[in-house]
């Protein structure tokens, strides 16, 4: 079909995907001396970071809700922060238990005073912790920026940077040495159970393990993002926990403001049907329009079944390569209310407002709560008592609500996408009744203030977002599909058995979170192939 | 009685210690080995459970053994003969009915093509998948671990042996060996295979003796750890030792007093003796001071370091590291001496028997495994307990010569998982009877009638086994077989090579690299770093 404008519809390189991997890989391009186009299905940017007007004067951060792991040089590069990206901090973590609380602050001596409160013993090896665990965060960070090498044939041009990881573990104490290895193969649960002895600090602490998988706190594997509360400390400007001002839709249209500014084409309401190839080559896209765009790069930043399966003409991979990517886990299991308040939540053992409520409210009140949200979930079902982890953004940012009104925003896990009886457009308000029920136990009045609520199941994020399976990570955080694993053996490195194309987003390595590292690897991926040989 | 100072000391006569014992005294080293017990062999043993009825007491089947220190220490000439039945494993009570995985691949490919089509195709290349993936792994087994703190020339031999071998292995294969070995069980071979039955029956291969369930992580590796250095492939091993485990227990005796071995059993050791800077002995129980310049511990990591050595001079550092090692068992034994051959259903006839020969498993669905492994996690004893049990005497009849007379005609012996060493609610001494009502229950519903053929049974609880036995935490494995307690950092970082923190301290048990199960490879590969050790100090 020929195109709707006389322009040649040509392109160095298109991205798939206006979420904010695929903005930062737009950004990067045309950083790089590119002529680049962004294609976005839906009318509004982010992806699963976009911010929505769901009822009439509240704002949603409708799938994610906070920031923490955004990559400190893509927000130098891109000069975010001069683009409107304000990161507000979130101070503290409020656990609500049976008659009490724990509640842990950037407060230095308050937190300690709580900690005591539960266990003097707990609160000495809180500080000894931090400290081992920064450290920690110091030597991994390097791994999360490195292009991961494929055993199988050790890419040469890796050494330097596998040498020096290895010389910096040779370099760690034998304390840190074993922390390390602890971390990479420990559950959380055992990992946390080895430092303290107070519940809702174990459960709140082990919570962080579990985000995004189909993993309880007792599996091995999820004590290591424990520490990715500590990366974003070590950077000192950035910190930990933030909300971003206007939503998390507000890092995507920060970031979508930095690449126009170098150039980047954005369009939405632009959904690609099809990748189009030749030769084993991609060539460019088919939008569903019928509308044909040419490029030297395809850049998907859609997850990996969506871009190996359903965007590519079948018969262009291979069946093995094909029988790997449905291998892939995705396996959904977190679910989002966000709820639209008539004023705040009282809690029974803080009652009224209070510093509190501007940090996280985390219903996480032991490692056994946590583990039995998810037997319900190895079962097919949701939770019945499930994890929240909430924040009312309006108390940092009044910006998101009418005055005097509130937003509270509940990431809830476990919410297995695949359910053993029945289908989450059936469960999906009892779903919501589960959270607000779990809320209700500690701050009772919740149930009169609620207005508005919108339940999102992983079955709406794979519709709405085009997240296969609701996975907000496109594709489980699990060992194996790690590092070079990630998102199929062998296919690590941005690469794709079609050449020219790449894979952008959070099925990459190294995963999901708002990092943006995979979209800001790639791109630099292809300005290397580029300067290396030319348009192949 | 003259005090006498030994070269080497082995505290502890299982199967590992005696095997440690035995390499020290061929190589010229006078070698005094302590056991508590009265018998030798740990949890290789063979219990007379009724007049003349004998059962494994422990563990049941011996076919991981590996082939060269079985030949080294000429065990067939110590009077060990090996029995390998046709049948390796039949499950029981799953919705598809008894099925049986064979020593021949094909054969349980044809079996399996009545369950599901598709596994009856896969079987045969899923089983030379997983031998495959095995053999390189087991060269990460054979070696003995790097220490992080300085150079190792032979890891560098062994490392670029397993080096070799990964690079042998197919493209497919070598990516699918990082891949696995991190994964669960249940993952794994709902990748591999379809029906949800033969996935359960396999699965218990990953869990077995681990406090695991079948999603965890890492149970994946254990499971390929369990089919490496052996014949079994993915059906897994199923060996006897004729006259039972004792049997493997009394030619290692055998081969160690051979060699020169003094045992002596019915001592207790209370304290290994040092001077802050190395070992020189032990105190027994009854007083007595023993003096050597090597101790090996084939005890538990925990009792050796804990119980055994002074804390001072094990600092209080590596003091917490132990305290905080992960060894709670969930497992227990119970044995039964039977009046007749239980009649499992769809299993009759000289056909059923010969499938009742392998090991018969009850573990019907993975969602049957994850409750039981559920309750455990909450330190409770599974209502639905997943079984893995043997009938020896149907393949060694002299078990049972001359127990007809008190009525027993067939002994059973019944591994139960789910049986939490730290109990909720409630003490063992309590829940031990209970423990074999229940097993009896559950064993009734795949065989009607069992529970009037009981004529004798004995229950090990996890408590018994930490208290009749010295493992701590009642873990068979002395220690849990997960990553963190894993290779170089099993039992503890730069502690692997057998070397313990105090000079002239060894640990030759499956709390050392490559862990538990009747390798006897800890035990050879201390007795090597002693050897070394001493050559080097020559």
């Amino acid at each position: 079909m020929p195109s709707e404008e006389n322009v040649p519809q040509r392109y160095d390189a298109i991205v798939i995907g206006g979420g904010h991997n695929g903005l930062i890989s737009g950004a990067y391009l045309a950083k790089g001396g590119l002529r680049t186009l962004v294609l976005e299905r839906r009318e509004i940017l982010g992806g699963a970071t976009l911010t929505q007007e769901i009822f009439p004067g509240f704002r949603f951060s409708v799938v994610s809700y906070v920031v923490s792991l955004l990559r400190p040089e893509i927000i130098r590069d891109l000069q975010l922060p001069r683009h409107g990206l304000h990161i507000l901090p979130l101070d503290g973590t409020f656990t609500p238990t049976d008659g009490d609380h724990l509640w842990r602050t950037d407060d230095h001596a308050h937190t300690m005073r709580e900690l005591r409160r539960w266990s003097v013993s707990d609160a000495e090896a809180y500080e000894e912790y931090g400290q081992l665990m920064a450290q920690m965060a110091r030597f991994i960070k390097p791994i999360l920026a490195m292009t991961p090498t494929d055993p199988r044939r050790p890419d040469p041009r890796d050494a330097a940077s596998l040498g020096a990881l290895v010389k910096d573990f040779g370099g760690l104490s034998r304390r840190q040495q074993l922390t390390f290895i602890q971390l990479m193969t420990m559950s959380a649960a055992e990992f946390l159970d080895r430092w303290f002895e107070t519940a809702p600090l174990k459960g709140t602490m082990s919570a962080s393990g579990i985000i995004g998988t189909y993993l309880g706190v007792h599996s091995p594997g999820t004590a290591y993002v424990l520490l990715h509360h500590y990366m974003g400390e070590i950077d000192g400007a950035f910190r930990a926990w933030g909300i971003p001002k206007g939503g998390t839709g507000g890092v995507a249209a920060a970031i979508a403001s930095a690449a126009r500014a170098v150039g980047t084409e954005i369009r939405t309401e632009a959904p690609v049907a099809e990748i189009m190839t030749r030769d084993g080559r991609a060539t460019g896209v088919v939008l569903e329009s019928g509308e044909e765009i040419e490029a030297d790069h395809v850049l998907a930043s859609t997850d990996a079944k969506v871009t190996f399966l359903d965007l590519l003409p079948s018969g262009t991979l291979t069946p093995d390569f094909e029988a790997e990517v449905r291998r892939f886990r995705f396996r959904g299991s977190s679910g989002k209310v966000n709820l639209a308040l008539d004023g705040l939540p009282s809690f029974t053992s803080l009652p009224d407002a209070g510093e509190h409520l501007r940090g996280a409210m985390s219903f996480s009140p032991s490692l056994d709560y946590m583990e039995q949200a998810y037997d319900d979930a190895k079962a097919g079902r949701f939770s019945r008592r499930p994890y929240i982890d909430t924040i009312i953004p309006t108390l940092v940012d009044p910006t998101m609500a009418p005055p005097g009104k509130h937003v509270m925003s509940c990431f809830v896990q476990y919410a297995p996408y695949k359910l053993t009886e029945g289908t989450w457009d059936d469960q999906k308000e009892a779903f919501g009744d589960a959270v607000v029920d779990v809320i209700a136990e500690r701050a009772p009045n919740i149930r009169d203030l609620i207005l508005h609520r919108q339940v999102v199941t992983p079955l709406d994020m794979e519709r709405d977002i085009g997240l296969t399976e609701g996975n907000i990570f496109q594709g489980e955080l699990s060992l194996e599909q790690l590092f070079f694993n990630r998102p199929v053996p062998g296919w690590s490195r941005y690469k794709t058995p079609v050449e020219n194309l790449w894979l952008s987003g959070s099925s990459a390595h190294p995963g999901g979170g708002i990092m943006g590292a995979n979209g800001r690897l790639a791109a630099l991926k292809v300005l290397e192939a580029k300067r290396n040989g030319g348009a192949a | 009685m003259t005090a006498q100072r030994w070269d080497a000391i082995v505290i502890g006569g299982g199967h590992n210690g005696l095997i440690c014992a035995t390499y020290l005294a061929k190589a010229g080293l006078s070698t005094l080995l302590l056991e508590q017990r009265d018998t030798v062999g740990g949890a290789v043993g063979t219990s007379e459970i009724a007049p003349a009825a004998r059962v494994p007491t422990l563990a049941h089947t011996v076919g991981r053994l590996t082939a060269s220190v079985a030949r080294e220490l000429n065990l067939s000439g110590n009077g060990l003969r090996l029995v390998q039945p046709a049948a390796l494993v039949t499950s029981i009570g799953s919705d598809a009915g008894p099925v049986t995985l064979w020593a021949d691949p094909d054969r349980s490919a044809a079996e399996l093509a009545a369950v599901s089509a598709g596994d009856g195709a896969a079987w045969v290349s899923f089983d030379a998948e997983v031998r495959a993936l095995a053999s390189t792994l087991w060269r990460l087994l054979l070696m003995t671990p790097p220490d992080t703190r300085e150079a190792n020339p032979d890891v560098l031999v062994s490392g670029l042996r397993f080096g070799w071998r990964y690079r042998r292995l197919e493209a497919r294969l070598a990516r699918e060996f990082t891949r696995m070995l991190p994964m669960s069980i249940a993952d794994y071979l709902e990748d591999r295979l379809e029906s949800d039955a033969l996935r359960a029956m396999l699965a218990t291969r990953g869990i077995r003796y681990t406090a695991m369930g079948p999603h965890m992580a890492g149970t994946s590796a254990v499971m390929l750890t369990d089919s490496a250095g052996n014949a079994g492939g993915a059906a897994g091993e199923t060996v006897y030792a004729r006259g039972g485990p004792g049997a493997l227990a009394a030619a290692l005796a055998n081969a160690a007093r051979e060699a020169g071995v003094e045992i002596r059993t019915g001592a207790e050791v209370v304290a290994i003796r040092d001077d802050h800077e190395a070992v020189n002995g032990v105190a027994l129980a009854d007083g007595e001071e023993i003096e050597a310049g090597t101790i090996v511990s084939g005890l538990d990591p925990r009792t050796t370091l804990q119980d055994l050595i002074d804390p001072e001079t094990l600092g209080p550092e590596l003091g917490w590291e132990v305290d905080n090692l992960r060894d709670r068992g969930v497992t227990a034994k119970v044995n039964l001496a039977l009046s007749e051959l239980p009649s499992f259903e769809g299993l009759d006839g000289e056909d059923g028997a010969m499938r009742l020969r392998g090991r018969i498993v009850i573990a019907p669905s993975m969602r049957y495994l994850d409750q039981a492994a559920d309750a455990s996690k909450y330190g409770r004893i599974s209502e639905a307990p997943w079984l893995e049990a043997t009938i020896p005497s149907l393949v060694d009849p002299l078990l049972v010569d001359g127990a007809a007379a008190g009525g027993v005609k067939h002994v059973m012996s019944v591994l139960v998982q789910t049986a939490p060493y730290a109990l909720r609610d409630g003490d063992w001494d309590h829940e031990r009877e209970p423990l074999g009502d229940l097993v009896v229950k559950t064993l009734e519903t795949a065989a009607p009638g069992i529970s009037k053929q009981v004529v004798a049974r004995q229950v090990l609880t996890p408590v018994d086994l930490e208290r009749d036995f010295g493992l701590a935490g009642g873990h068979p494995l002395h220690l849990e077989p997960g990553f963190d307690q894993w290779f170089a950092w099993r039992p503890l970082l730069g502690y692997a090579r057998h070397r313990m923190p105090v000079e002239g301290l060894y640990l030759c048990g499956s709390g050392s690299h490559p862990g538990g199960g009747v390798t006897g490879l800890p035990g050879r590969n201390a007795a090597r770093a002693v050897l070394a050790d001493r050559k080097a100090a020559r």
